[in-house]
């Protein structure tokens, strides 16, 4: 019998990856279709019930897409600051500091669709790209941890968005609750309750992609992200570089809060970021650093979330569903490092058998 | 004379603090250590001299447990020890202070001596740590401020710390490593008198060292290690420094003259490429790292650059390159100073750079080989276009440089740590070749590859000068420096001590220079 051993390899190949990854969802859906019986509900229905309405149906489809057009977002947001090192954790701010900005835009100004929409759009990218200025200029010149920083201005944002919505922007027409009124001007819809913000989002994502892999600055981004050292070598300006990825990389968060404010609620409200700055990081993770692979990663995520809803309708509490997100994500970050471990048949055993 | 007597004053029959017989050290492809002797006394400073690669710390770790020897035995005041851990070796009484201090750095210096220590109270307010650190500060004679954090502190300071958590652990032999190399002139001398101090109460210090001067001050007798084996012990009153010299470098060297120009090579241009004036970098803890460097690097020659690694060949290396900017000074290319160190305008400048990392400073490791091979050449046609990246072309110029470098490559896509440290090295040194239109910087571009590597390596070298470019070939194996160069600089202590004809260098002065001292008898016509 040939003894095994497992030799870890650097790098992992992507199919292993890929493979290992579904073995991981596979099983951790075999363990809450488990749990689910041990406590008296039954698996198959519920299953039945979640793809029938997520994947299965016309309106579940578009649910989907309305989940997946803001972790696109953000999730390509974090992935463009890990190229180069860096985690944007603060996604979750820039989005309400995009979706405030785009708000005060529509609150503020009148006019016609075309104009007030590419305002609107301006506005939340710069709104974004406001908040994370200072942890990028701490980050780029005095070396201050953006992991810090970035979180730390998603509280202050919170905040401020349910003051705005409690204080001077509540809604004084229909007296909804922490919200500001219906806004006046939307992005329209594509498909359904679809709004065109996702196809936007898609063509994003995949223009990030060309950039990071096809210009000197993403040629650059990615020197400095992969070491600091050769990058200075080289005399690439990464101080320069990395503010230009960090302000991009608040834009894009800035941008999901506007597509969510214009296109999907039509109101600021308190809580609306709904996490979708942090499973941004999540998005991210799974992406493993490719723009591309935030597609797939933002459809995964959407499809939990998505479940996750419609697993509450049957009487499931919410952090059950915390639980089974966690459970598939660790599971999947198990499957992605023994992608690494290649087994190794010691040499004689070989030369019998062969 | 191998074995002098024990120092004299000694009660009959007091065995040495530490005795090591016919101790070996193998690592794969390496031998690090063979047949050592050695015996240190109490009352003693013993000093170790060797150059890189001698074996001076692999000796002075398998003493403190750090590796475990394969051959020979170690025995403390006459009995036999094994140590199986650095710990154990302190129990013992032996400490080491390393080169590269081992404190934590955001701790106090109260702390630091603290850690680890199972004399040290179980429950210790800041307070008492400092109260102890204090006393024990004292008791040694060694001031240092308990309370400070060691991130604060100087060199110097640190490195009393680093001393006085050995002391504080009650060794009686201290084993100091190059422990000058990070001092000021006055640090070292307080460094000195506390260690004579140490000495008087009877116990015993080895220092390794190659710093001749040194040797000759502090030590009582000298062990010179060659190639992992002991070439003798001597009375330090019995040697001078010219005799170390030769005894520490003094090996058969292989004269191989590849000075010898091809037909229709570029002779030596008579105006310099590039001129160092009067160069110094400081670093950022003040400590002088380059002084008062001139040189001059002219086209179609081999500049040498000889000494001790630490002797400020990196600080060179980065300032010849536009890394590190000088602190005074002037550096002029091309006839025009540059104020600027920017390496990307030293590169487009023509300044090819091997560093001594490579994988460290000149890759990046998880990136693909495309990506590393086109590092030089990515702003420029045909790889760079308008602000456009040409993954194709960049393909291609990997192709070309693979090719040339005689590296055969599965797949370009994989990242390029995955290939063997030797094929890194031949990848980035004709990646530089390529971009080294004037001037070649080569830190140790031979380190860590085979023979029959070495001497590709070299043949590059003379490919380049024979095409007029200047070349800075820095080295620690003066057989290849010797062999390849046209003039020699010898580097100690940041500064450069002379440059020399290398055809009529004398080893022995090569020696000497290295280990910080003016030869007597100059050469002629050596120093520019």
């Amino acid at each position: 019998m040939a003894t095994r051993a497992f030799q870890r390899l650097p790098t992992a190949p992507a199919g292993r990856i890929l493979a290992l990854r579904l073995v991981a969802i596979a099983l951790s859906l075999c363990i809450i279709a488990g749990v689910l019986a041990l406590s008296g509900h039954s698996p198959g229905m519920l299953a039945e019930l979640i793809l029938r309405s997520t994947l299965g149906s016309r309106f579940g489809l578009e649910d989907l897409m309305l989940f997946m057009c803001p972790l696109l977002l953000t999730g390509a947001a974090v992935t463009v600051c890990g190229t180069i090192g860096l985690w944007n954790i603060g996604a979750e701010g820039q989005f309400y500091a995009g979706a405030i900005a785009a708000t005060g835009v529509a609150l503020g100004l009148h006019g016609p669709v075309l104009i007030m929409l590419p305002l609107m759009t301006i506005a939340g990218i710069l709104g974004g790209m406001a908040w994370i200025t200072v942890p990028t200029l701490a980050r780029a010149y005095a070396g201050v941890n953006e992991i810090i920083t970035t979180l730390l201005l998603n509280f202050i944002a919170s905040l401020l968005t349910y003051y705005l919505t409690t204080g001077p922007w509540r809604d004084r027409i229909s007296g909804a609750q922490v919200s500001t009124q219906r806004l006046s001007v939307s992005i329209p819809e594509m498909w359904g309750i679809v709004h065109w913000g996702f196809p936007v989002a898609i063509v994003i994502v995949v223009g990030l992609a060309l950039i990071l892999s096809r210009t000197r600055w993403g040629y650059e981004i990615r020197i400095g992200g992969a070491n600091p050292e050769a990058a200075r070598y080289a005399g690439i300006p990464v101080r320069l570089r990395i503010i230009s990825v960090m302000l991009l990389s608040g834009g894009l968060a800035g941008l999901a809060g506007m597509f969510e404010v214009a296109g999907t609620v039509h109101r600021l409200q308190g809580g609306m970021a709904n996490n979708f700055g942090y499973l941004g990081i999540v998005v991210a993770v799974l992406a493993r650093g490719s723009c591309l692979n935030v597609i797939p990663a933002a459809l995964l995520m959407a499809l939990i979330l998505d479940s996750g809803i419609v697993m509450q309708t049957q009487q499931l509490s919410a952090s059950v569903i915390l639980a089974i997100t966690g459970l598939i994500l660790f599971m999947i970050a198990i499957g992605d490092e023994l992608a690494h471990y290649r087994p190794v048949a010691t040499k004689p055993a070989k030369g019998k058998a062969s | 004379m191998n074995n002098p007597a024990a120092p004299s004053g000694m009660a009959p029959g007091t065995p040495p603090v530490l005795q090591l017989r016919g101790i070996g050290k193998f690592f794969p492809g390496v031998i690090a250590n063979k047949d050592v002797d050695l015996d240190v006394w109490p009352g003693e400073i013993h000093a170790l001299l060797g150059e890189n690669g001698a074996g001076k710390s692999t000796l002075m770790n398998v003493v403190t447990g750090i590796y475990q020897p394969e051959e020979g035995e170690t025995i403390l005041d006459g009995y036999g020890q094994t140590f199986t851990s650095p710990q154990d070796a302190i129990r013992a009484g032996i400490g080491m202070v390393h080169q590269h201090f081992k404190l934590v750095q955001a701790f106090t210096v109260a702390e630091n001596i603290h850690l680890g220590w199972d004399e040290a109270p179980r429950l210790a307010s800041p307070a008492v740590m400092e109260a102890r650190t204090r006393e024990i500060s004292e008791r040694f004679g060694f001031p240092v401020d308990p309370a400070a954090r060691v991130c604060d502190l100087s060199a110097g300071e640190q490195q009393r710390v680093e001393i006085l958590r050995v002391l504080a652990r009650r060794a009686r032999l201290l084993i100091m490593d190059e422990p000058t190399a990070v001092l000021t002139p006055e640090e070292t001398g307080e460094l000195f008198r506390a260690l004579r101090a140490f000495r008087a109460q009877g116990n015993a210090v080895i220092i390794i060292s190659h710093k001749l001067d040194e040797v000759m001050e502090i030590s009582d007798r000298v062990s010179v290690l060659r190639g992992g084996r002991k070439v003798g012990t001597f009375r330090t009153v019995d040697c001078n420094p010219s005799m170390l010299a030769a005894t520490m470098v003094g090996r058969d060297i292989v004269r191989r003259d590849m000075r010898a120009r091809p037909e229709g090579a570029a002779p030596i241009a008579p105006q310099p490429i590039m001129q160092l004036r009067h160069v110094s970098v400081r670093d950022d803890r003040g400590v002088d790292t380059l002084r008062d460097v001139s040189l001059d690097l002219h086209g179609g020659e081999i500049l040498g650059i000889a000494g001790v690694a630490g002797n400020g060949q990196r600080e060179l290396t980065h300032v010849l390159t536009g890394l590190m900017a000088r602190t005074s000074g002037e550096i002029v290319l091309d006839g025009s100073v540059v104020d600027r160190a920017d390496p990307a305008l030293f590169a487009h400048a023509g300044v090819g750079h091997i560093p001594e990392d490579r994988l460290r400073s000149a890759l990046a490791p998880s990136l693909s080989i495309t990506t590393n091979m086109a590092l030089r050449e990515y702003t420029v046609p045909p790889i760079g276009r308008h602000g456009l990246y040409d993954a194709g072309a960049a393909g291609m110029l990997a192709h070309d440089i693979a090719d040339l470098a005689q590296v055969r490559i599965p797949d370009f896509g994989m990242p390029i740590r995955n290939l063997s440290g030797g094929n890194q090295q031949r990848l980035v040194a004709r990646r530089e070749i390529r971009i080294a239109s004037r001037v070649l910087v080569a830190a140790y571009p031979a380190r860590g590859l085979d023979i029959g590597a070495i001497a590709t390596m070299l043949g590059y070298l003379t490919d380049l000068r024979d095409q007029g470019v200047a070349v800075v070939f820095i080295s620690e194996d003066l057989e290849d420096l010797l062999n390849v160069s046209d003039r020699i600089g010898v580097m100690f202590h940041g500064r450069m001590m002379d440059v020399i004809d290398a055809e009529n260098a004398d080893i022995a002065t090569i020696g000497m220079l290295m280990g910080g001292r003016e030869p007597t008898d100059r050469q002629p016509g050596g120093p520019q």
